[in-house]
């Protein structure tokens, strides 16, 4: 890993090599425990021509009340070069009671490139009662190819607004889980019998879908955490 | 003309329909007999009717409802008003980004589809009818590779060349819209004419207070928070039998 820049709370680990050879991991930790109101956060990760990379988060992203009607901003910019890799293992993000929260993801392609990239947003604390209880949740993730834009996914949750719980909303789920994945060979999967496998094994909602150029998409939307 | 110009931007003026032939072609182009296929798409629908999710008056009343609010406001109806206002000032290159954003937004593959072909379908019946150079401009864009060619932004710079009200433009949108989901849904479920007509009534004024609501919204607002329809698109393509393209 050539660069890193960083400031508290936020960490990222060095490269470590325990996976398949020449497959460098990074960790990225958050010391605070937390967002609370107002805070903010921002990474930027470039991916090198030909490199192979996979990112955790150490842990799930909490997001604290917002009492003071400030809201917490998250921000991703990553940049994936020529021939690279870069594989995303998604952590939940929990908004809390009262939370309010803003995230942006954008994320730029080449056509060469791989991505498998995942997010999965819990509704609170879910086993403690705390469902839906947060003040607002806004999150768009965007994906480009070559500068072309080919994928927005736009949320917009303010529980106290709308009724989640509504025919063709969230209905009874409440785990959004979602999967990107870009590759050249992206084209030799076949998406219908995936789709197949999951209407046979799983309790869970799950849809997948061909985006343009070579991407696909992978929805989840769960009653239950684990099952996802 | 400036006359014209000055009744056509009174906002949702439903009480005071001016008697002129602009508004009545503004009703022509979302008369369920204007060839676009309307009535060939069910926007995931079809999957729900197949689930059994959809079998009940209530049931399609609550469906129509969620697609209204948070499929429909927060998706093409501010494409339509964005791509009205950059026709406005002959922007091309805001109109190419409308476009793109247009796709990028539906995630469901037969729902990008959808759109791009209604949208084909509509270049198809009002070029004869028009001679304007930005549309050919627009045609020229889709032949190239340059634009997809989706339905909200052909209709808002149709619309706008045209001098339609803005407001009642978005309004007739949504309206059509629904009532080809409630046509396709007495078809599909099925359900009596009645009920469908009685679904309509019941919707009329959630269609003028969305319509109302999204003159405040800006390309910056877009969101999809429907996403079990959005879901139910995705999986409509692997449907064993199908009635709709979408």
């Amino acid at each position: 890993m050539p660069f890193v820049f960083q400031q508290p709370p936020l960490k990222a680990s060095r490269a470590l090599y325990d996976g398949p050879k020449d497959r460098a991991t990074v960790y990225i930790m958050e010391s605070s425990g937390g967002m609370v109101a107002g805070d903010r956060n921002d990474i930027t990760i470039t991916i090198g021509k030909d490199a192979n990379v996979t990112m955790i988060q150490q842990s799930a992203l909490k997001i604290y009340p917002s009492p003071n009607e400030k809201v917490c901003v998250q921000e991703i910019v990553v940049k994936v070069g020529e021939h690279a890799r870069l594989e995303w293992m998604p952590e939940v993000i929990i908004p809390f009671r009262e939370a309010r929260f803003e995230m942006s993801t954008t994320i730029e392609m080449c056509s060469t490139s791989t991505l498998i990239w995942g997010e999965i947003i819990a509704p609170g604390r879910e086993k403690r009662g705390e469902i839906f209880d947060f003040e607002s949740f806004r999150s768009k993730l965007s994906l480009h190819m070559d500068g072309q834009l080919i994928a927005l996914d736009s949320l917009s949750l303010k529980p106290g607004e709308m009724n989640l719980q509504a025919i063709g909303m969230l209905e009874n789920a409440q785990y959004i889980g979602s999967i990107w994945v870009v590759s050249p060979n992206v084209q030799t999967l076949d998406v219908r019998e995936i789709q197949q496998t999951f209407l046979n094994h799983s309790s869970v909602k799950v849809a997948i879908t061909r985006l343009d150029r070579n991407a696909i998409h992978c929805r989840f939307l769960s009653e239950e955490q684990w099952e996802m | 003309m400036k006359q014209l110009k000055n009744d056509s931007s009174n906002h949702l003026n439903t009480v005071d329909i001016h008697i002129n032939s602009t508004f009545l072609h503004l009703l022509q182009i979302h008369d369920s007999a204007f060839p676009i296929g309307n009535y060939t798409h069910s926007y995931g629908m079809e999957t729900f009717i197949q689930e059994n999710r959809i079998h009940t008056k209530e049931h399609l009343l609550e469906f129509c409802k969620t697609f209204l609010k948070h499929n429909l406001a927060y998706g093409d109806a501010i494409f339509i008003q964005e791509a009205y206002k950059e026709t406005e000032k002959r922007d091309m290159n805001a109109l190419l980004s409308l476009d793109e954003l247009c796709g990028a937004v539906k995630l469901a593959k037969e729902s990008r589809e959808a759109s791009i072909n209604v949208g084909k379908q509509f270049m198809r019946t009002i070029l004869p009818l028009h001679e304007y150079p930005l549309l050919s401009d627009w045609q020229a864009h889709i032949k190239s590779g340059k634009a997809k060619g989706h339905y909200a932004i052909v209709f808002g710079i149709f619309c706008s060349l045209n001098n339609f009200d803005r407001d009642q433009a978005v309004m007739l949108h949504l309206y059509s819209t629904i009532n080809g989901l409630i046509q396709n849904a007495v078809r599909a479920v099925p359900f009596g004419q009645n009920t469908g007509v009685q679904v309509l009534h019941e919707l009329l004024e959630c269609i003028s207070e969305v319509a109302n609501s999204v003159r405040g919204l800006t390309v910056q607002d877009i969101s999809n928070n429907a996403l079990h329809i959005e879901l139910a698109s995705m999986k409509h393509e692997y449907l064993f039998s199908r009635l709709f393209i979408s």
